[in-house]
Formats: structure tokens, C-alpha cells, sequence
């Protein structure tokens, strides 16, 4: 069957429509602890093939024991943060306190479903300790739905490193496991090991990773190489 | 020109030249034409009791509320002008929801009794759709709470001024009835003792001889939170006073 060109000769006028949304790819890692969390991001920010910067962090220094990390469009990122900090600095003063973990995983939460129809395309991880000092560490969708769980990943190279949390952390799908609290060295020595196999399949992550770990005693950072090309 | 007193109490936006805002003083006398309220916070829990004036025998004494719960942690005491209080207690209950809503956490009493000022001092306030309050709220209100700090009682009078207290009584009888909490109250009370006190002091201050029927108890501890006395609780109660 033969198509008729509306305009014989020509190629059919087509709309240009308005993308608001871009992918600057980035990956963020937590892992709770019984009385720690780490969190980390890789630092690269990219557009398609091309790389904008090789030095930025994604992680969100909140409070003494909360660290948020953010990555999708970055501009939603910053964006997002940049009212998250603002909210909790209202809530400080209105309140005389400085807001707990699960309070920031509840308003990041109603922040985000407030944008439930134009939101913020944004892949979050929120880590830090509860009311009882505990490790926590939250996960999002871009519309407000979030989960407490012990262990995530998100951003480009969630779906690589999801299943190797499962196995390392979770010990899933492994016979005669015997369970025992995650140590802080091992938790540290996980997310290393993560970012460095995403950053040899996957090319929106890499050039290095920041660790935020977090304690009683607040948050102490790590910097560490990956494969920059 | 100066304008004599009698012009510059009307209006809520006019100073006198004495630095005075006379409506706003006028609201807090009305406020001592109300029955009694007592609060006494202790290290256990918070007790509230106010009177019920029953003028007539015709009257349903159930259906004056005078203590009412804000939230399962929260309650508060009312006396003066009531029907102004349900709007003040309307906005405390919204926003102690607001507050679960957006941090999935308690509100705490300070922070309930700084989101009602900001309501009793709107009376200012002028608005083109002719929405504006036009005059100070006629009630003074005690907020009784457990949140992370602890057990704790606020009062807050028509200025939208709060103050946290130890033991505070407001409304008609509330002069003879401080005096007493001030003799009567030590850090060490327990909620017993607290119950006893209050009761026995609004005894002392109350017209008509005090009943079941004629006072509302309430306590809110960190474990029961807001508990409103049944009628035989209350009989319990004052079987301990002679």
C-alpha cells in the first residue's frame, strides 16, 4: 500500500515539542548499619556521551545525621535540594530543633507527590540515623512513594548494583548464610566495590566515588579514584 | 489632637498615647468573667479540671465542653468567650495534623501554642474582601501535652502571649485559685496528688458545690495520652477531698 505525501517533495512539517527533562546519568549507594549509615555517590555528570563535569559530589550534607543523594536531571537536583534545605531551616526556627531522619524521609516525601504532576525527575536516597540512633536509609520514586530499607541503590547504575546489594548485604539467593550485622569497614569496602564494577559497564558513572558516613558522633566524608574514560 | 480614652478604645489598630491597646485588655477582663480552669503539669503527666456552670436545672451539663483534645498527645482547657475557642481549637487540631502529615511526627505543645498565637493575633490585620478579624479572641486557654520534652502545660491569654507554667489557673476564680497552686504545687507531685489539688482548690473557688456533673477532669500522660474522666473517675476523685 502506498502512502500519499501530503506535500510530494518535501518532508512532512513536524512540531518541535518542548523536552523538559534531561538524564545527567550518576549512581548513589547507602547501607544502614545498627548505629551507622554510609551513603555515596560517584561524581561524574554527564549529557549522552559527553561529560559536563568529573568533580560533582551528589550527596547532600542535611544535618549532622541526616545525608541526602540526589541524581537525574540535575537540575530538578538542585532545584529539590535547595527547598529541602530551605524547609528544614523554616522548620529549625519555627520549632527550636533540629529535624530528625524519619521527619526528612516523611517531607521529602510530601515534597516530592506536591510535584506529582510535573515532578522533579530525580532519584533519591536519603541515610542517617532514627530516633533510637539506629542506621536508616530511605528510598523514593520521583513521586513521594519511599520505603525504609537496610540497603539501595539508585541512579544509572541501580539495576547493575541492586542485585549485587542483595547478594552482598542482603545475602540473598546464598546457602548456609549465617546473618550478622553489617560492620562499618564492610559497608565501606561494598559501596567501593559497587561503584568500581558500575564504572566498568556503565558509562555515566565513574571518575570517582564520595562516602559519607554516618554516626553518633556526624558525618565523616571519603574520597575515592575510579576509572576516569 | 488628642483623641479622649473612650475614642482610643475602639479600635484594635489605635495606641493610646499611653503605649496601651485598650480592646486587647478589655478581651483579657473578659476573659475573668469565665468559669475556672486549673492546669498542674507534674514529672507523670499533666492534669486539667475545669467547672461546668450549670445555670439552669433544665440544662444538659454534657454538652458544655470546656476541655477538648487537640490530638491523642495534646488537650487544652478553655474558659471566656467558648465559641471563640472553637475556632482556636479548630486551627490547633489542623495544624498538629498539618504537622503529622508533612513529618510523620508529633507536633510539639510549644509549637501547637505558637501555631494558635499566630491565629489570635491576626486581629489587626486588615483585608479588602472584609474577611479580617475585628476583635482580640474573648479566651484564654491552657495547652496540656506530652511530647519529647516531657509532660508540659502553656497557658496563652487574648495578646496571643504564651508562657509555659508549672500549675496556672485562668477564668473567674483563677486569683484565689493561684495563690493556692502556689502554696500547694512542689516539683515532686505525683498525677494523684496533682488530681486532688486541682479538684480541692476548685472547690475552694466554685459558687456551686462541686459535683460530677459540674467539672470536666482530663489527663494526658506518655502513656495514656489524652484520658477525659468519666463521670464515676470523677466521683472516685472526690471522694479523696473532704
Amino acid at each position: 500500500m502506498a502512502l500519499i505525501e501530503p506535500f510530494a517533495g518535501h518532508t512532512p512539517m513536524q512540531a518541535q515539542r518542548f523536552s523538559p527533562y534531561s538524564d545527567n546519568g550518576g549512581t548513589i549507594v547507602a547501607i544502614a548499619g545498627e548505629d551507622f549509615a554510609v551513603i555515596g555517590s560517584d561524581t561524574r555528570l554527564t549529557v549522552g556521551y559527553s561529560i559536563n563535569t568529573r568533580e560533582q559530589s551528589k550527596l547532600f550534607r542535611l544535618s549532622d545525621k541526616t545525608v541526602l543523594a540526589s541524581c537525574g536531571c540535575w537540575c530538578d537536583v538542585l532545584t529539590l535540594t535547595r527547598v529541602l534545605n530551605a524547609r528544614l531551616q523554616m522548620y529549625n526556627h519555627e520549632h527550636q530543633k533540629e529535624m530528625n531522619t524519619p521527619a526528612v524521609a516523611q517531607l521529602l516525601s510530601t515534597m516530592l507527590y506536591y510535584k506529582r504532576f510535573f515532578p522533579y525527575y530525580v532519584s533519591n536516597l536519603l541515610a542517617g540515623l532514627d530516633a533510637e540512633g539506629k542506621g536508616a536509609v530511605y528510598h523514593y520514586d520521583p513521586v513521594g512513594h519511599y520505603e525504609r530499607n537496610q540497603y539501595y541503590a539508585g541512579g544509572s547504575s541501580s539495576a547493575l548494583l541492586q542485585p549485587f546489594l542483595d547478594n552482598q548485604v542482603g545475602k540473598k539467593n546464598m546457602n548456609g548464610v549465617v546473618q550478622e550485622p553489617i560492620t562499618r569497614e564492610r559497608a565501606v569496602a561494598i559501596v567501593k566495590d559497587a561503584f568500581i564494577s558500575a564504572a566498568e559497564r556503565e558509562i555515566h558513572t565513574g571518575d570517582a566515588i564520595i562516602i559519607n558516613i554516618i554516626d553518633k558522633t556526624g558525618v565523616k566524608e571519603e574520597r575515592f579514584a575510579l576509572r576516569k574514560d | 489632637m488628642f483623641l479622649t480614652r473612650s475614642e482610643y478604645d475602639r479600635g484594635v489598630n489605635t495606641f493610646s498615647p499611653e503605649g496601651r491597646l485598650f480592646q486587647v485588655e478589655y478581651a483579657i477582663e473578659a476573659i475573668k468573667l469565665g468559669s475556672t480552669a486549673i492546669g498542674i503539669s507534674t514529672a507523670e503527666g499533666v492534669v486539667l479540671a475545669v467547672e461546668k456552670r450549670i445555670t439552669s436545672p433544665l440544662m444538659e451539663p454534657t454538652t458544655i465542653e470546656k476541655i477538648v483534645e487537640v490530638d491523642k498527645h495534646i488537650g487544652c482547657a478553655v474558659s471566656g468567650l467558648i465559641a471563640d475557642s472553637r475556632t482556636m481549637v479548630d486551627r490547633a487540631r489542623m495544624e498538629c495534623q498539618n504537622h503529622w502529615f508533612s513529618f510523620n511526627e508529633k507536633m510539639s505543645v510549644e509549637s501547637v501554642a505558637q501555631a494558635v498565637s499566630n491565629l489570635a493575633i491576626q486581629f489587626g490585620d486588615s483585608d479588602d474582601d472584609g474577611g479580617a478579624m475585628s476583635r482580640p479572641f474573648g479566651v484564654a486557654i491552657l495547652f496540656a501535652g506530652c511530647d519529647e520534652k516531657g509532660p508540659q502545660l502553656f497557658h496563652m491569654d487574648p495578646s496571643g502571649t504564651f508562657v509555659q507554667f508549672d500549675a496556672k489557673a485562668i477564668g473567674s476564680g483563677s486569683e484565689g485559685a493561684q495563690q493556692s497552686l502556689q502554696e500547694q504545687y512542689h516539683k515532686s507531685m505525683t498525677l494523684k496528688e496533682a488530681l486532688t489539688a486541682s479538684l480541692t482548690i476548685l472547690k475552694q473557688v466554685m459558687e456551686e458545690k462541686l459535683s460530677s456533673t459540674n467539672v470536666e477532669v482530663v489527663t494526658v500522660t506518655p502513656e495514656k495520652f489524652f484520658h477525659m474522666f468519666s463521670k464515676e473517675e470523677v466521683e472516685e476523685v472526690i471522694k479523696d477531698i473532704s
